[in-house]
């Protein structure tokens, strides 16, 4: 069991069904965010019919609440010339009251003709005005009503419905025991069918006089003053504020016991019964499904639009984690066959130097010829020992950072011409020309900038076949850069590894690449020329050859 | 080193600089200090002068005590300890009455001697009310009473006898008399007829003649009868104004009716008050009121007798509130604007003055502040005349303004000491108090002036002294309020209503919103009483759009500034619906509001302290930004 835990293993299965659970919790996400904005559509359409409600009414509530009350403030002063001022406001800011009719009122003990009386309280109109909107202009058309011949006026319903609450109230309030104003409004408030009607308020004591008015035997008393002023209301004109109509398509006023005819299974209705004079019409709201429909699609689009990008960034993330995992298994194999060329590399001297002490050992004796023969192998691959050891050593260095730049001044044809002579003297049939054009002396790191040509020289030897091996090094400047070209005509690099060829450990699968090379050589050439802020690329045909360009800032 | 020297310097100058800042502002003295009651109060003299009695409180309500004028054992002649005792007076040498008013029962009369003993009830008539005619004086035990008993709407002469108890009808009221008069020997021989709007002087020889008409003048003039004259038969001495702008001393002859002789007038304010003295007949001084109460002396003694108190106590204002029968012994009260004064006894013969109690001992006279008459020309070049309280130890330079129009309108400010504008100006408040048109004092034509000019050009006279303020830069003008009592409280919600620019923030207590509802209060019967009204604040009948564009119950939509409202439950000035009405609109439209509805008619020391500390609150929020 143990053993297993450190088996290579397999993720594609994994991958699958990860993805697999990605594309399905998706869309069951869709799904039931879809279905929960239906349902919350849905549910708006009954709910908001509220606001619109509230918003429709809210001039008549103001109405109802500050203007109306309004009347009290005069305290029965009200007359027929300062009540068409009253009128006036009423109709410019109210286009719902349709007609005021005034009753200015008295209240007396006196036998009035036409007075509505409760023992010795009269209460009687002593005129009554219709004021109504004039259908041109925007004034108002007023009328006097004219008693009939006993000295009463028609159609004094409201009135009479007033005075007879009210002369009711008065017979029931109690001396002493202060007025209840949750009272008043069933008393001087009188809320019909499209209608509302209002007495003023008198005060406390005025109240009790006019007890006293009603049981108590009296002189003939002083005439009071009381104002009834009804509104008689045109739900037509009032204004429908369709606060949502991404919602309602429609919104009618209609009776209340309106019921819509339209069989069309598409249109959704609802409705809501208006509230005080009104109350015998509702607000009748209707929508057609797509209507609906738009509007959910509206609405889900953020919601939608979120859930994509949750799953953007939970893909990109498993996406990243792939990658890096990916490269690690890269790296982790790059090392394994770094170890298998290292250990190679280092088998040959080895068992060279094997052989040659062996060699040594068992010989009776050497011959000068054969001592120098042994000696120059044993030398050579030592050489070749401390040079790898030495490789990787600085490659180590730079990659820790711990490489510091010794900057002087080199005169360039003189820097080529010395390696140049040493590569003449180790490798005979290797071809190398050079020139420099316009370029003498370049500040730099002799060191470091010696050991990318090495490198960059023992490649083009490295990979041209025997016969071609030749390399040609262009220097010249350019943008205030210096460049190196080496041209070969070696075997090339396929286009698709030209990139990885500056990888660490990378070596192209080939017939060449059999002994002698670790993958280092390109690597670290690049990191020693970011090291100088340069950059390296390589431009190369199978076949043709490679040319490798180093650009490195120029120094004089 | 030097650095250290240079911090240690800069720390003395600081701590210099803020010594005597401290030592010139006044401390901040707790709100109870200012509206606590008077220990002692209302001084009598036994009418021969040999005893003080005074009220105090006893188990938290007013009792009587009595003390020997030359100091000792202080004796609590009565034990109520439910109700305050309201008013008291010596009935004779020995005995004391004194009236408790029970609002469920009525009014009770009782009677007590010196020490306490012999206390009987000599009064209980049940819910009525009840006036002293002749309120320090008992004449052979003879009580002069005036109640509404047999009708509510006016009220009778009654004679009470102390001794027996026995009520009797001493005249009959014809419906008509507002005030009767006696004379020093308790007969009545003037009476007041009133129909509102109309007021008639009466007057009769004896007692048993009827009454027949002296003058008829209009509400619009005043004749204030004083005392009678030592050196004509039926002639008197009164305050009138009659055919003329000014109060003056005048000198009338009641058979014919004519004025006989002007005593005393001044040229630009009324006469006020007049010294009489009911030992002599004599006038003794006319008072007037300039920047302050002054005395034109009429009697060389009486200025003697000033004289002299006045190097005993300089600076004050002194006036004599009770003498004994022979005028040798008195009660003098003193005050000034810093100083709520004290209560001192005075022997004329030994020319002693004696302390008997300071009215309010926990406010310090040299932490009060100042209050200076000022006077400024208003927008139509008439000179308004008011007074202005600046903090102390502060410079009259950008301060936070109270603006306090007064009541009435029919009143005015005076100068004095006043609890309420000195705790104002200790919280660091200047406090204006102008004296605008429609103002008592001035004389009739300036008090008329105002007449149907409420919200209008009495406005204008407060908003042209605000300016004045604004202008001598007194006044900061983003930190100006404006705060109010009855039509002082009208003014301030006029104010925030029309001049919202002015006013920072306004607070109004039992102020009326509504000028119908104010005029409405004038029961219709009292045909004449409506007229007044009519007169002097509109016509709700023809001027019913003046009266809508000035009462601020109409006007809600236009106030935006903070506003406080107090208003007591019960006041049929200002209707608490309409009031609740008003504050639902404001509420409504997100003003800010503090609304205090109090449950009382008369308000405990307790409200009216919760009052102050919520109306200190409201000003500290809006002004001391």
């Amino acid at each position: 069991m143990r053993k297993a835990r450190f088996q290579y293993r397999h993720n594609s299965a994994l991958n699958v069904i990860f993805l697999l659970l990605i594309g399905v919790s998706f869309v069951v996400a869709m799904f039931l965010a879809h279905r929960l904005t239906e349902k919350y559509v849905e549910n708006e359409f009954e709910l908001r019919k509220i606001d619109v409600l509230e918003e429709t009414l809210k001039p008549y509530t103001e109405f109802f609440q500050n203007r109306v009350p309004e009347i009290s403030f005069y305290q029965g002063y009200l007359d027929s010339s300062s009540a068409i001022k009253y009128v006036d406001t009423v109709f410019r800011k109210y286009p719902f009251v349709k007609k005021i009719e005034f009753y200015d009122t008295e209240v007396s003990n006196h036998r009035v003709a036409g007075a509505f009386r409760i023992n010795h309280f009269s209460m009687a109109p002593q005129a009554i005005y219709d004021y109504t909107r004039s259908p041109t202009a925007d004034s108002i058309v007023y009328n006097k009503r004219k008693p009939n011949s006993s000295g009463s006026f028609w159609n004094m319903d409201e009135f009479n419905n007033m005075a007879a609450k009210f002369s009711l109230y008065v017979q029931s309030i109690e001396e002493g025991k202060p007025l209840q104003s949750a009272d008043f409004i069933s008393i001087f408030y009188h809320v019909t069918h499209n209608r509302i009607t209002f007495m003023n308020i008198p005060r406390e004591e005025d109240m009790h006089t006019y007890k006293d008015l009603m049981l108590k035997e009296q002189e003939k008393s002083p005439v009071f003053q009381q104002d009834i002023v009804s509104f008689i209301l045109d739900p037509e004109k009032l204004n429908i504020r369709n606060t949502h109509r991404e919602l309602y398509q429609y919104i009618h006023i209609t009776p209340i016991v309106y019921e819509s005819l339209n069989t069309d299974p598409d249109l959704l209705n609802t409705e809501l019964p208006l509230t005080g004079a009104f109350a015998d019409y509702k607000l009748h709201f209707s929508s057609s499904r797509n209507h609906i429909i738009r509007e959910i699609y509206h609405r889900l689009v953020p919601v939608a639009l979120a859930i994509v990008m949750i799953y953007t960034v939970l893909l990109f993330i498993a996406y990243l984690i792939y990658r890096n995992l990916n490269i690690n298994k890269k790296m982790y194999s790059l090392q394994y066959d770094f170890i298998n060329n290292l250990t190679h590399e280092f088998k040959t001297p080895v068992s060279v130097i094997k052989i040659a002490g062996n060699n040594i050992k068992s010989a009776k004796e050497l011959s000068d010829r054969e001592r120098f023969h042994y000696g120059k192998i044993l030398d050579e691959e030592a050489d070749k020992l401390n040079d790898l050891m030495n490789k990787l050593l600085s490659f180590t260095q730079i990659e820790n950072q711990s490489i510091h730049i010794k900057k002087e001044r080199i005169n360039i044809p003189q820097f080529i011409q010395n390696l140049v002579d040493s590569y003449q003297i180790k490798l005979p049939d290797f071809k190398i020309e050079y020139s420099t054009r316009g370029v003498t002396t370049f500040r730099t790191d002799p060191v470091l900038l010696s050991s990318i040509f090495q490198n960059l020289m023992d490649n083009a030897n490295k990979y041209s076949l025997p016969g071609q091996k030749s390399l040609n090094i262009l220097v010249f400047t350019e943008k205030g850069n210096i460049v190196f070209k080496f041209r070969d005509r070696g075997i090339g690099i396929p286009g698709n590894e030209t990139e990885n060829v500056f990888k660490k450990f990378y070596r192209i699968q080939s017939q060449y690449n059999q002994q002698g090379s670790v993958g280092l050589g390109l690597a670290f050439c690049k990191e020693l020329i970011n090291l100088m802020n340069g950059t390296i690329s390589v431009k190369s045909k199978v076949g043709e050859g490679s040319e490798f360009t180093v650009v490195l800032p120029f120094e004089l | 080193m030097r650095i250290k020297f240079k911090l240690v310097y800069g720390l003395v100058w600081l701590f210099l600089f803020a010594s005597c800042a401290q030592k010139q502002r006044a401390d901040r003295i707790p709100l109870e200090n200012f509206f606590k009651n008077p220990k002692k109060s209302a001084f009598q003299l036994s009418p021969d002068g040999k005893y003080v009695s005074f009220l105090q409180p006893y188990k938290n309500h007013m009792n009587v005590y009595v003390q020997h004028v030359e100091g000792g054992k202080v004796t609590r002649i009565s034990s109520e300890t439910n109700y305050n005792i309201s008013y008291h007076c010596w009935g004779n040498n020995d005995e004391i009455i004194y009236m408790k008013n029970d609002p469920d029962k009525g009014p009770f009369l009782y009677v007590v001697n010196k020490e306490g003993e012999k206390f009987r009830q000599v009064f209980s008539e049940g819910q009525l009310r009840l006036k002293f005619i002749n309120p320090s004086r008992v004449i052979d035990n003879q009580v002069l009473l005036a109640l509404n008993k047999r009708d509510s709407t006016f009220f009778d002469a009654y004679r009470l006898d102390i001794a027996s108890g026995n009520l009797q009808l001493a005249e009959k009221n014809p419906g008509n008399i507002s005030q009767w008069i006696a004379d020093e020997d308790g007969k009545l021989k003037l009476a007041i007829a009133s129909d509102g709007n109309t007021e008639t002087l009466l007057y009769r020889e004896r007692e048993s003649l009827a009454f027949k008409p002296v003058v008829s003048y209009s509400f619009k003039s005043k004749i204030a009868p004083i005392g009678f004259s030592n050196r004509k038969d039926h002639t008197i001495y009164a305050l009138s104004n009659y055919k003329r702008d000014k109060m003056a001393l005048v000198e009338i002859d009641c058979i014919s009716g004519k004025e006989k002789q002007v005593i005393f007038t001044h040229d630009s304010v009324d006469v006020s008050e007049a010294g009489y003295s009911p030992l002599t007949h004599q006038l003794l001084f006319a008072g007037y009121e300039t920047s302050r109460k002054k005395k034109h002396f009429l009697n060389d003694s009486t200025r003697r007798v000033f004289e002299h108190l006045e190097r005993l106590l300089p600076q004050t204002q002194i006036q004599i509130t009770s003498t004994d029968l022979t005028e040798q012994k008195c009660i003098v009260k003193t005050f000034t604007d810093v100083s709520s004064g004290a209560y001192y006894l005075y022997d004329l013969h030994a020319k002693k003055l004696t302390e008997l109690s300071k009215v309010n001992s926990s406010l310090p006279e040299n932490q009060m502040s100042e209050m200076r008459h000022i006077s400024y020309k208003t927008f139509d070049s008439l000179t308004i005349n008011g007074y202005l309280t600046i903090p102390k130890g502060v410079e009259a330079k950008n301060l936070p303004v109270i603006v306090l129009p007064h009541g009435g309108p029919s009143s005015r400010a005076s100068w004095g000491f006043n609890s309420e504008v000195q705790f104002f100006a200790n919280r660091g408040y200047a406090v204006f108090q102008p004296n605008f048109r429609g103002s008592k004092g001035y004389g009739k034509e300036f008090w008329i002036a105002g007449f149907q000019k409420w919200g209008t050009d009495i406005q204008r006279d407060i908003t042209a002294g605000v300016q004045w303020l604004i202008q001598e830069g007194i006044a900061d003008k983003k930190r100006i309020a404006i705060y109010g009592t009855g039509f002082g409280g009208y003014c301030a919600m006029n104010g925030l209503c029309f001049e919202p620019e002015l006013y920072r923030c306004g607070a109004s207590q039992s102020g009326f919103v509504n000028l119908f509802t104010y005029i409405k209060a004038v029961p219709p019967y009292y045909k004449p009483v409506l007229r007044m009204y009519y007169e002097m604040v509109g016509n709700p009948e023809e001027q019913i759009d003046y009266l809508r564009a000035v009462s601020p119950v109409f006007h809600t939509d236009k106030i935006s500034d903070p506003v406080f409202i107090s208003q007591d439950l019960k006041n049929p000035r200002a209707n608490l619906s309409e009031t609740n009405q008003f504050v639902k609109e404001l509420k409504n439209r997100k003003v800010p509001i503090t609304y205090v509805v109090r449950q009382h008619d008369q308000r405990t020391q307790d409200e009216q302290m919760e009052f102050y500390s919520q109306l200190e609150t409201f000003f500290s929020d809006n002004l001391k930004k």
